[in-house]
């Protein structure tokens, strides 16, 4: 399955992208709210970029619509700021000392919006649901892959037994493939992959009105009491009810806010921003991504990237900082890692480990036999010019990644000498070119919550995007070990390793930028936020308006 | 008896052209590079039970021929197959979309006829060359203009800065009137370019030196006599006139958050969803078919001349 799915929920996730102007907040929730005081009713629009392809939370499958799902749907398990599970629809949770189960206690006095009680029953009804076969194929094969049986112990208790020792198995307990569905609503839902108003969960916000092409409607759950810790209020949502409106282009989008049609938008391209941050009733804020980093994997099957010092001559011929400065202006994060640094994954002393130093490059491809140069100013070996192609698929070029591409290609040309050959081509000519293995460099970035899950897909020998085609027992090892890890302090150090062997050690990878989401909205606008960890927007249960 | 073979003859031409659209657009997904299940999957979530499905439904493995003769087959029965990345039906992805287009595609020809028709009378003829020649240059300036930037400018001022109308939703009316003028004004401006030239042409003709001499009025010479033959090459216009609206729809609802075809159609096209992609296309080819067929039709009746031929 993966190669697919994934990169359209890395390209999902990227959609927005970019940007950004210095010295905007960052935080995800300023000291002092324009808004003032918290208060409850009214009603928001907000202008969403991307329709969801479904709304039901188990086969999502778009960064975009966690904000809406999140309004919904609520999982047994969520992240706080650090990056640490804690709870949300389950009160706790047990792994045997074998790793083998996780026993959870769920909450009491949850319903979900039909009136279905929410028990242990429930829980198991999901996840039975889930490895139903062509429910939700990629969740079975991926996420539940090492699941056993699921068992309801007793109305609060739910038992996971697992095949092998998975940790990863809790980051879907907090992803919304693992948020809980009225068991109701899987059995008699119209049209249940689609989703719509006859599926519903236990969420603060209940949907009442989808209209294809045009909006979502949502009322606040009139029952609701059982916000999670990382929200900031308990009890009802403040809003009485929001639209989302689908608004594509981000011109309107922003001219939508600029005229108060709508208050809040999402995805705020570079060139668009200046209008939000001239404006004094408006305001904008961003988060990074979390998961893996957009950056250029290197295929190593053949040459010239089968050499380790090709590998490290085209890191050193690209200045990132100065290529990101000129397509993203001063907007990009710049990565020096496969892992978000705002993952808790993330190994900071990978940072400064190449510097676009153009004559160590130079140096480098003397070495590795690379030592002539033909007529038009690119090396040579053996009558043979240094070519490697990077092969993008057009619809997950986002985020002006094709113009990225171009300076990159010129970096490498004028500090090195190298060919990069970029080709802009349909997704299933890229498949082909990837399975014929006619391609050097491969373009990608994820935005799961746990970047170990990405990171399994793009590093494993027998990962579904291994594009680097790197087949290291090493690597395999600690990306099964990181699996299987539950200790955080023992797990960081793991992906501490497998960065160092990945970056520096045999230099796998050139990481280009961290992905970002914005939010523009009304200074009447208060609890504008992001989910922690994700670093995308969160749902509406936070937010509230000014009178 | 003529007349009926010549109904039929094109009635006949109308069914081979929607058999070549429904065939090139067949061969299209067959061309495309990667195995065919794989393009069907498209973005869609990939696993055996899918490709099982996929093979099942499209019959993947039976001969070519038999596949082909089948895919027309289920066409003629209404059968539009599976998009396996919205996981329904396409016959009702596209029929829950066909209306706020229909909407949108009448009010923007309505518009953009009357349009076409005020401005042609009004700059027809020899009477006021000034307004004339600002006429040419605004319906040129219209015509060449992209639809995305005419409503955009349009969203600006009458949206953003004057807060006219609403940028979207299901406000009514309101919602619909922007977007029908981003359409109409590519449309009012060729439309009236043609329209007076035949206005003009018609004005040459005897006949409207014999009217003019019998005393008829200028204004009733114009809308009675000179109008009514210079409407004939604008009715050859409709295949045309659809073929932009089709196409601007795509851009208009994209840029004013519109439900419709066009936001299906562009969301099938880049997320490579085929069997939505090929349903459209065949759609369109025969909506196309079926305008030009009546226009045909329509000359049958309205002209004597053309059933002999």
């Amino acid at each position: 399955m993966p190669s697919n799915r994934s990169r359209t929920l890395a390209a999902a996730a990227l959609a927005p992208l970019l940007a950004v102007i210095a010295g905007c907040s960052t935080g995800t929730t300023p000291a002092v709210e324009a808004a003032g005081q918290p208060r409850s009713g009214g009603t928001l629009t907000w202008a969403v970029e991307t329709e969801p392809i479904t709304l039901n939370p188990h086969q999502y499958a778009q960064a975009k619509a966690r904000l809406l799902v999140w309004n919904t749907f609520e999982s047994l398990l969520t992240y706080d700021k650090q990056g640490k599970l804690v709870p949300w629809l389950a009160t706790g949770w047990q792994a045997a000392p074998d790793g083998l189960s996780y026993t959870l206690t769920l909450r009491d006095g949850v319903t979900f919006t039909d009136g279905t009680p929410f028990d242990s029953a429930a829980v198991k009804a999901n996840i039975d649901k889930l490895r139903e076969p062509g429910y939700a194929p990629g969740v079975a094969a991926v996420q539940l892959r090492n699941l056993k049986a699921v068992e309801a112990v007793d109305p609060r208790t739910v038992r996971l037994t697992l095949t092998a020792p998975d940790v990863l198995i809790l980051d879907f307990l907090a992803s919304p493939q693992g948020a809980q569905v009225s068991p109701k609503s899987l059995r008699e839902a119209k049209n249940l992959k689609a989703g719509g108003v006859d599926v519903v969960g236990t969420g603060p916000f209940v949907l009442d009105r989808y209209v294809p092409g045009q909006e979502l409607h949502y009322r606040r759950n009139a029952g609701y009491d059982w916000a999670p810790p990382t929200a900031t209020h308990t009890g009802l949502a403040y809003l009485d009810g929001i639209t989302y409106r689908f608004l594509k282009e981000s011109a309107v989008r922003v001219g939508a806010l600029t005229s108060g049609q709508v208050q809040l938008v999402e995805g705020v391209p570079a060139t668009d921003q200046p209008l939000v941050t001239g404006n004094r009733a408006l305001r904008l804020t961003r988060e990074l991504n979390s998961g893996s980093a957009y950056s250029y994997y290197f295929n190593t099957s053949h040459a010239p990237f089968d050499d380790l010092r090709v590998r490290q001559a085209f890191r050193e011929a690209v200045d990132v900082d100065t290529v990101l400065k000129s397509v993203y202006r001063d907007t990009a994060t710049r990565a020096w890692s496969v892992i978000s640094p705002s993952s808790p994954l993330y190994d900071k002393s990978v940072e400064g480990g190449y510097s676009g130093d153009a004559a160590k490059a130079n140096t480098l491809l003397d070495q590795a036999g690379w030592a002539t140069r033909d007529a038009d100013g690119f090396r040579v070996k053996d009558g043979k010019r240094l070519t490697v192609r990077l092969v993008q698929s057009a619809p997950f070029v986002r985020d002006r990644r094709d113009v990225l591409a171009q300076a990159v290609q010129a970096a490498v040309k004028q500090s090195a000498g190298i060919d990069l050959k970029v080709s802009l081509v349909d997704q299933g000519t890229a498949l082909e070119a990837f399975e014929r293995n006619e391609y050097e460099v491969f373009d990608n970035s994820r935005a799961d919550t746990d970047a170990g899950a990405a990171l399994n897909l793009l590093l494993h020998s027998k990962g579904g995007i291994n594009r680097t085609r790197v087949n290291d027992p090493r690597i395999d090892q600690l990306l099964e070990s990181g699996q299987a890890t539950a200790d955080p302090t023992k797990r960081a150090g793991v992906y501490a390793d497998l960065q160092q062997q990945v970056i520096a050690e045999q230099a796998l990878v050139l990481p280009l930028y961290a992905p970002a989401d914005q939010i523009a909205a009304s200074t009447s606008v208060g609890g504008v936020r992001f989910e922690p960890t994700a670093g995308v927007p969160a749902s509406a249960y936070d937010l509230w308006i000014s009178k | 008896m003529t007349a009926t073979r010549a109904a039929a003859r094109r009635l006949g031409a109308g069914l081979v052209v929607l058999w070549v659209a429904a065939t090139a657009a067949y061969l299209a997904l067959l061309a495309a590079p990667g195995d065919t299940v794989d393009t069907i999957v498209g973005d869609g979530a990939d696993t055996p039970q899918i490709r099982a499905q996929i093979i099942t439904e499209w019959g993947l493995d039976r001969p070519a021929i038999v596949q082909y003769l089948d895919y027309l087959l289920r066409l003629v029965n209404g059968d539009l197959g599976r998009s396996y990345l919205l996981q329904r039906p396409v016959a009702e992805v596209i029929g829950e979309q066909i209306a706020p287009t229909l909407t949108l595609a009448v009010a923007a020809a309505g518009l953009g006829v009357l349009l076409a028709l005020l401005i042609a009378v009004a700059t027809a003829g020899d009477r006021r060359p000034w307004l004339r020649r600002a006429s040419s240059g605004v319906e040129l300036l219209l015509v060449s203009t992209p639809p995305f930037l005419i409503g955009i400018v349009l969203l600006s001022v009458l949206s953003f800065r004057y807060g006219l109308f609403p940028v979207s939703g299901d406000q009514g009316i309101g919602a619909l009137v922007l977007p029908a003028v981003t359409l109409a004004l590519p449309i009012a401006g060729l439309l009236a370019q043609v329209l007076r030239d035949g206005i003009d042409r018609a004005l040459d003709e005897p006949f409207v030196l014999t009217a003019r001499s019998r005393g008829v009025r200028e204004r009733t010479v114009l809308l009675r006599h000179a109008l009514r033959h210079a409407l004939l090459p604008a009715v050859t216009l409709a295949g045309w006139l659809f073929g932009i609206l089709l196409g601007g729809a795509v851009i208009v609802e994209q840029v004013f958050g519109r439900p419709g075809l066009g936001q299906v159609t562009l969301t099938a096209v880049t997320s490579k969803d085929m069997p939505v992609v090929l349903a459209v296309v065949t759609l369109s080819a025969a909506v196309y078919v079926v305008v030009n067929t009546a226009a045909d039709l329509t000359y049958l009746l309205v002209d004597p001349r053309l059933r002999r031929s």
